[in-house]
């Protein structure tokens, strides 16, 4: 575990939960010195009390006894102590919310202690359950200190859910802004044609002043000749024109530069996140949700392209205008400047105001429409359920409410912003009406100091520009937003390190020649709850092995650690005598192949499919490859053969066959080491007959492990292992086990007989 | 499915009925009752474990409430170790008054849940939503997932189900202050 991860849980045990982040030092001192200066292995928060009260109680174990304190009465700590000897059995009792830890002496006689807490708690008591119970977890346990294996325990269900990166919102969009570094020309080029199209959209307004002051005026009461007034009436109008034409050109040059820029560095976000994606750990991808990821790599960059292109420049150059025209309208008229402008941090405080008011509705909205959603992705799948059962009318209904549900919803959106805008615009209106209103008599000359007709004109005509930014500005929050939550979500993913650490110095074993040894590996995916428990063996090179035991006894686990999917909680495995850990991760991959339940293929052809982990391979592979796994013939069977296109949206492959076309991509891959898991369920006689075959041509002259089901694999295998409850529990040849009328083999193998019999 | 007889719970405005798929409150009556097993009773041992006695057997047992929202007053099932049915008992009423009384105390602690009484804020955050709140058992922070909505239970109650796993009741929304009920509204009916 880094030192960040480390920081960044007990960040998030102090903002997201009201439980301390660590154990208190002085009661680590107290219990410490209790135990005889024994120290704090592992702890655990408890945090219910007998009455079923929130309340902190520590659990804490060290070498030789467990201590349990509690607050007594004056805000100090009592301290149980128990020795870990008299500890016969641990037992949980899980509750909806409350679990009960109890800790057993001798038989008949009452629990040593019990504890109760909630969820929250579970995987740090687990982890102190694990060890009570099964010292091999000991060793695990000791491998990080005490502090961090609490604060992962705890933060943990909170770090999943959230896509949390420390660093403030600040932090996140300058790191993102980092981006645009390699750009710095584009930066540079859209922003100063950005400035110049707001320079010039002043010069118009400007002019109009100039023309009816200074031109206009003058030449009506005759101070100034009419040939050069209409000369300077010319070149004015002829200024106005050139400043929309330049202002246009600009403009163009802005969007252009910010909309390629924009998507460059959402092409760079894409590929680092892709790239940095194919690095990480499958613990990584079982954790998060598939869409979630395919999310993060597809509209989270499209949004943050809007934000670059549009966002960046649009908010810095809204307050540029605002402040700029602010200043022109007071330098223009200080008075009525100031009657324009006061108002305007209060307009942007209302819009802001606005927005917040709107995302309880939409969060309403977003409630009924995810209902409505519900219904849809329920009963089209379930249609023929519905039809079935007859219940088109009951969903009809269901379907109808719930729409109507969301439209009384999305319409009490827009009856907030519809009576919203107008009135934002009626007060901005006001503060021209307002403008008037003071201007008049000073227009009139009634009052001093007098104004001139062109300044008032150029006045109005700023006053117009000053609502765009004001409106950019009110929803700059929900911009920056919007931007700040998918760069968390995306630099999340760039924050994780892979799990599976690269040895400093790999050992490149090629070619490997298959020998695999467990010695004691433990393994959990989760803290506290082991799949794997002390497995040894030692596979010769070659050797073929069928995993047996019920599902959900450890025998995919087993397949995981020798792929290094992932690394033992304890325990280490060893290749041809070297430590797995210390292998070079890409030499080990390419010599170990799967042929998995569900074969997985790829959009693609069938050739490329096979050629999958080969791409290198001569056709004539392919087609031997295909032959050998009895998948050529079929395959020519199909008008498109080889080049039929398969996969999502491609041409449908029936159980049987994609198995084969994985066989054949596993034959082609040779493989030294092969992970074979068998499918459950049946296919025709022929079928069955011919994957048979293939397999049988797959796995001559490789180590296999094979999840087995068939029993003519099981019949082939040089060993069996059975698998229960993460043990190694029996291990002989199909003939040996089945002679001891006792075993655990025999009777899963009577059971499927019998099963099939009744089929 | 027929029309709920019942009355809409009174914090169920507008025409919206409960949804379909929530369970009924009671097992409609034309199931088969299943009678409590004969003799059936239940004993604590002396490591405090509930145990089910039948006869001369006696196993440890841990309760479940088969129906914990719409009908928890009645059948609940008896587990063993291995998570295997021991006895279904469909009205705790038919035990024993020294059985009912253990039964009662056993499922105080399997169905405990934390009982809301205010919320003190509920705020949004990076696809997590994180909402201060007083409890009957104490004060508690607590987060869900965005979009994990309070699930609506046939009483009107609430039900929230936070990150680690852990449940909440809300009481319907005439039990609640004005506060708690303006910070719930975006997330009842």
């Amino acid at each position: 575990m880094s030192a960040r991860a480390r920081q960044r849980d007990r960040e998030i045990i102090d903002r997201y939960t009201d439980q301390p982040s660590r154990l208190p030092a002085e009661l680590r001192a107290d219990i410490e010195r209790s135990t005889g200066g024994k120290p704090v292995q592992l702890y655990a928060l408890v945090d219910l009390d007998r009455q079923l009260n929130l309340s902190e109680s520590w659990l804490a174990l060290g070498p030789d006894q467990v201590a349990i304190a509690r607050r007594d009465g004056g805000g100090g700590w009592s301290i149980d102590l128990i020795d870990r000897a008299r500890i016969r059995a641990v037992r949980e009792t899980p509750g909806l919310s409350c679990h009960l830890l109890s800790l057993l002496g001798p038989p008949d006689e009452p629990p040593l202690v019990q504890l109760r807490y909630t969820h929250r708690q579970r995987r740090a008591v687990d982890v102190i359950r694990a060890v009570l119970e099964q010292p091999a977890a000991a060793v695990a346990a000791a491998a990080d200190p005490a502090d961090d294996r609490y604060a992962d325990a705890v933060a943990g269900p909170i770090r999943e859910a959230q896509a949390l990166v420390a660093g403030s919102d600040t932090a996140i969009i300058l790191r993102l802004l980092g981006y645009l570094g390699p750009y710095r020309r584009q930066v540079a080029i859209g922003m100063a044609a950005a400035v110049l199209v707001t320079v010039l959209s002043l010069v118009p307004a400007y002019l109009a002043g100039y023309l009816i002051d200074k031109v206009a005026r003058p030449a009506q009461d005759g101070s100034l000749p009419r040939s050069a007034a209409s000369d300077i009436a010319l070149i004015c109008v002829g200024a106005i024109a050139a400043a929309y034409l330049l202002r246009s050109l600009f403009a163009w040059v802005r969007l252009r530069f910010m909309a390629f820029l924009g998507e460059y560095v959402a092409r760079d976000l894409r590929s680092e996140i892709y790239e940095h994606l194919q690095t990480l750990s499958v613990s990584f991808f079982s954790r998060k949700k598939t869409g979630s990821l395919i999310t993060r790599v597809t509209s989270d960059t499209d949004r943050l392209w809007e934000f670059l292109a549009f966002g960046v420049v649009d908010v810095s150059l809204s307050l540029v205008m605002l402040v700029g025209i602010g200043a022109v309208l007071v330098s223009l008229d200080w008075r009525l400047g100031l009657v324009m402008t006061l108002p305007v941090p209060l307009l942007c405080a209302f819009i802001f105001l606005h927005g917040r008011r709107l995302e309880r509705y939409f969060l309403r909205a977003w409630r009924q429409w995810s209902r409505l959603t519900d219904v849809v992705s329920d009963t089209i799948p379930g249609i023929r359920v519905v039809k079935a059962f007859h219940q088109e009318d009951s969903e009809r209904a269901r379907f109808g409410a719930r729409n109507a549900a969301a439209m009384e919803q999305f319409n009490q959106i827009h009856t907030v912003w519809t009576r919203f805008w107008p009135a934002l615009m009626f007060a901005i209106h006001c503060l021209t009406v307002a403008v008037w209103f003071f201007a008049l008599p000073r227009l009139l000359g009634t009052s001093a100091p007098t104004l001139s007709a062109g300044t008032f004109v150029s006045f109005l005509l700023y006053a117009t520009m000053f609502v765009s930014p004001i409106e950019t500005i009110g929803q700059m929050a929900r911009t920056m937003n919007r931007a700040t939550s998918s760069a968390h979500r995306i630099f999340e993913v760039l924050d994780t390190e892979p799990e599976i650490a690269a040895p400093t110095t790999p050992v490149h074993l090629a070619p490997v020649a298959g020998r695999v040894t467990f010695s004691d590996v433990s393994f959990g995916y989760e803290p506290g709850r082991l799949v794997l428990k002390n497995l040894s063996f030692d596979v010769a090179p070659g050797e073929m092995i069928g995993l047996v035991g019920k599902s959900g006894g450890g025998k995919t686990t087993i397949a995981n650690l020798i792929a290094r999917f992932y690394d033992p909680t304890a325990g280490d495995i060893r290749i041809d005598d070297t430590d797995l850990r210390t292998l070079d991760l890409g030499t080990y991959r390419r010599q170990v192949g799967m042929v998995l339940q569900d074969p997985y293929l790829f959009h693609g052809t069938i050739a490329d499919n096979i050629r999958y982990g080969l791409p290198s391979a001569a056709t004539a592979e392919v087609v031997a490859a295909a032959q050998t796994a009895n998948a050529h013939d079929f395959i020519c069977r199909l008008p498109h053969g080889y080049d039929t296109v398969v996969g999502e949206r491609g041409h449908t492959l029936s159980g049987g066959e994609r198995q084969r076309i994985s066989i054949a991509r596993a034959l082609l891959h040779d493989p030294r080491i092969l992970i074979l898991d068998e499918a459950t369920s049946s296919v025709d006689t022929e079928t069955e007959r011919v994957i048979e075959e293939a397999i049988h041509r797959l796995i001559q002259s490789r180590t296999v492990f094979a999840i087995a089901h068939r029993l003519s694999t099981l019949r082939r295998a040089s060993r069996l292992f059975v698998i229960t409850d993460g043990r190694l529990s029996e291990s002989g040849t199909h003939a040996s086990l089945m002679s001891d009328p006792a075993s655990t083999y025999r009777r899963l193998v009577d059971l499927q007989r019998e099963v099939q019999h009744a089929l | 499915m027929p029309p709920d007889p019942r009355p809409a719970p009174a914090t169920t405005a507008g025409s919206q009925p409960p949804p379909l798929i929530e369970s009924r409150p009671e097992p409609a009556p034309a199931l088969p009752d299943v009678p409590a097993p004969v003799a059936l009773r239940l004993v604590r041992q002396p490591d405090g474990r509930l145990a089910a006695q039948q006869g001369s057997a006696v196993t440890p047992v841990r309760p479940v409430r088969c129906f914990p929202w719409s009908g928890p007053a009645r059948f609940i099932s008896l587990r063993d170790d291995g998570d295997r049915e021991i006895a279904l008992i469909s009205a705790p009423a038919e035990l024993d008054p020294a059985s009912r009384a253990i039964l009662e105390e056993e499922l105080a602690h399997a169905g405990f849940v934390l009982h809301i009484t205010r919320i003190l804020a509920v705020t949004d955050e990076l696809e997590i939503r994180l909402w201060k709140v007083a409890t009957r058992q104490g004060l508690r922070t607590l987060e869900t997932a965005r979009d994990e909505w309070p699930r609506p239970l046939p009483s009107g109650t609430l039900l929230l189900r936070d990150v680690a796993g852990d449940l909440y009741l809300i009481p319907p929304s005439a039990d609640l202050d004005a506060g708690t009920r303006r910070l719930l509204w975006p997330f009842t009916d």
